[in-house]
């Protein structure tokens, strides 16, 4: 007797008993819905974590002065990051695509005519563009020239660039940072949010000698951004640095650091952080839902199997061997998970639709979900109805008939 | 074609052993009509079993058309069941929540080639016990007789070489009992081989032959006296049973 007829006949008897059949489907549906939203839910928590990422740059690095205070707020006052580490970090370090030494200072006034408003100020080397990816929408870049002369010129970004000079063209104008005037030679491309949620466009950058000499007047740097060759190399690379300076600012460990390295891979952790947790608890649940439910079906499928001696001793007696007994016991517990499977996924997909359409919750309905559910309701059927099968399957039919 | 042989059975409860057949021993031919009568306990069920190959022997032999199903393995013996045995059973043992015709059909789904004209046959055979118009009705729509007659074109489905039916009119009303042994008389005519288990003499004695059991062993083995074919059959202990 064919495979394909007990399976049949496994299924005739889910179809005698729909309700008994869709009690034992019901944790499966439920635990299969579950693990879909919960990996939707994941994936747009991912989602959005890369896209926060690449605002920062992939194979970025940065090096930021101050030590375990926050982690993008670089410290005025600390002025122990010089050239010379700079220097030092580009002839030790390979693989460096890309690197501009740059200070920075917050909440600089900004006026142009009677307007004022403030911004932050990066003064930066050509290179700048290059390790932050990030180039003029209009006009012209920071260039090795404007470094040599410390040029009184300057690059906007587009929020800056709105308030000061709304629809107008503020190419060739001049604007007053602080006490010094710049002309504008270019607008940035838009960046958006920082990943730590500040507006990265409200910024003017300025050549990183003007701005040592004739704006801050200071030898000291706030940060070193570095773009890398290699993604993969980037905690390599941040050990390295971290190694440099550590010699060079004299610090042993564990002593406190005066400065702060940060890589993408780093970002993404920071980011992960809670959301990671959050979501490992969900699947966590939806895994527990699946097990309760693989159980909840062994249960029935053994009480079924209990109840239905009479059946198993008449089909043993009209000629079904044990592996034909078992193999329709096995299809049937095969088949309500499989239904709770499909259940499960249309439930699932409709959930993470509400949630993408009526919450402010990221959620990505991909294939891969599925692919999961289906094996993982095989694995549930396989695991909880072996077991009810061997007991059909091991009845003597005289037993079974009495 | 059947060599029932020294058949014995004890069935064990770990403190102490029971024997239920102790050495039964008769043939059957071709054709014949036995009923197999005994008081409760007296081992009926059980040498019923053994003959339905759903059981076996503690000791002896019992050759179905030359094959000794002693000497099978598991999956043989349900593979001579499926080719060799109609069994009717007293609870009638339907599928509930199955039509008639699909209830005919199992035992084709168990046989070695599913039959491409399955249906046809199951109709035919449904038909043959009077129920053409009852295929797609489930048992719960039928009468105790109509579940009887589907079992019983159930066990023909597959045109077996031996009947075998426990009881068969036990859990009937009279007329449907009478119904259902009609039927096993006409099919008796048609030269099936049937043997009936029953505790019941009137019941008994529409067959050909009576083998009565007591304690496990043959009391009695005689032709039914008919009216027509008067011959006189000396009451007979077991064929077999002398050789202990």
């Amino acid at each position: 007797m064919s495979t394909r007829h007990n399976t049949m006949e496994g299924m005739r008897a889910l179809g005698a008993n729909k309700l008994r059949t869709f009690f034992m489907m019901v944790g499966t549906l439920i635990g299969i819905a579950a693990l879909i939203v919960i990996m939707a839910m994941g994936q747009g928590a991912e989602q959005k974590v890369m896209k926060k990422v690449s605002v920062f740059g992939e194979r970025a690095v940065m090096v930021m002065v101050g030590g375990q205070r926050g982690p993008m707020g670089p410290q005025a006052n600390v002025t122990t990051l010089t050239q010379g580490d700079v220097e030092a970090v580009r002839e030790q370090v390979t693989g460096i695509e890309a690197m501009s030494p740059t200070v920075m200072r917050r909440n600089m006034s900004i006026k142009v005519g009677g307007a004022q408003t403030q911004a932050m100020v990066f003064a930066v080397e050509p290179d700048w563009h290059e390790a932050w990816d990030w180039y003029a929408r209009e006009g012209e870049t920071i260039s090795a020239e404007d470094m040599a002369s410390m040029a009184r010129v300057c690059v906007l970004g587009t929020s800056l660039a709105d308030t000061l000079f709304g629809d107008e063209n503020p190419i060739g104008k001049f604007i007053q940072i602080g006490s010094v005037r710049f002309l504008v030679k270019g607008v940035l491309t838009a960046r958006g949010s920082s990943p730590m949620g500040t507006d990265m466009d409200n910024r003017a950058l300025i050549p990183l000698t003007t701005g040592l000499r004739r704006l801050f007047n200071q030898d000291y740097l706030s940060q070193i951004r570095l773009k890398l060759k290699d993604a993969g190399q980037l905690e390599q690379v941040a050990v390295q640095i971290r190694t440099i300076l550590h010699d060079r600012h004299h610090i042993t460990p564990p002593e406190e650091d005066d400065f702060r390295v940060f890589t993408a891979v780093e970002i993404a952790k920071m980011i992960r952080g809670v959301s990671g947790t959050f979501s490992w608890l969900l699947t966590a649940l939806a895994a527990i839902s699946l097990l309760v439910g693989g159980i909840v079906l062994m249960n029935i499928l053994l009480v079924s199997v209990s109840e239905r001696t009479g059946e198993i001793g008449l089909r043993r007696a009209l000629g079904a061997t044990r592996r034909d007994i078992f193999i329709q016991f096995l299809a049937e517990s095969l088949t309500i998970t499989l239904l709770g499977m499909l259940s499960g996924s249309v439930l699932g997909w409709i959930v993470a639709l509400l949630v993408r359409n009526f919450t402010p919750m990221p959620i990505m309905v991909s294939w891969e979900p599925f692919i999961l559910a289906g094996m993982v309701s095989l694995l549930v059927g396989l695991i909880f109805g072996i077991q009810p099968a061997r007991r059909a399957a091991g009845l003597e039919p005289v037993q079974a008939l009495r | 074609m059947l060599e029932i042989e020294d058949l014995e059975k004890s069935f064990s409860n770990g403190e102490q052993i029971t024997r239920v057949l102790n050495g039964i021993s008769f043939q059957v031919s071709e054709g014949e009509y036995i009923a197999i009568m005994g008081t409760s306990g007296t081992g009926k069920t059980t040498l019923m079993n053994i003959l339905g190959c759903l059981d076996k022997p503690t000791a002896g032999h019992y050759r179905l058309e030359g094959i000794d199903m002693v000497d099978l393995d598991d999956d043989a013996l349900a593979h001579l069941r499926n080719h060799k045995i109609g069994f009717v059973f007293q609870q009638f043992h339907l599928l509930p929540r199955t039509s008639a015709l699909k209830n005919v059909m199992l035992p084709l789904i168990y046989a070695d080639d599913y039959p491409d004209d399955a249906e046809q046959r199951a109709r035919k055979v449904l038909e043959s016990v009077g129920l053409t118009d009852r295929a797609d009705y489930s048992p719960a729509e039928l009468s105790g007789g109509q579940q009887q007659r589907v079992a019983i074109a159930r066990a023909l489905v597959t045109n077996p070489a031996l009947l075998l039916a426990d009881e068969p009119t036990g859990n009937l009303y009279h007329n449907s009992g009478a119904e259902v042994l009609a039927i096993f008389k006409q099919l008796h005519r048609q030269g099936h081989t049937i043997m009936m288990v029953t505790h019941d003499l009137a019941t008994a004695e529409h067959a050909d032959r009576i083998i009565v059991l007591q304690e496990g062993r043959i009391e009695e083995d005689r032709k039914v006296e008919r009216p027509r074919d008067a011959v006189m059959i000396p009451k007979a202990e077991g064929i077999g049973e002398n050789k202990q």
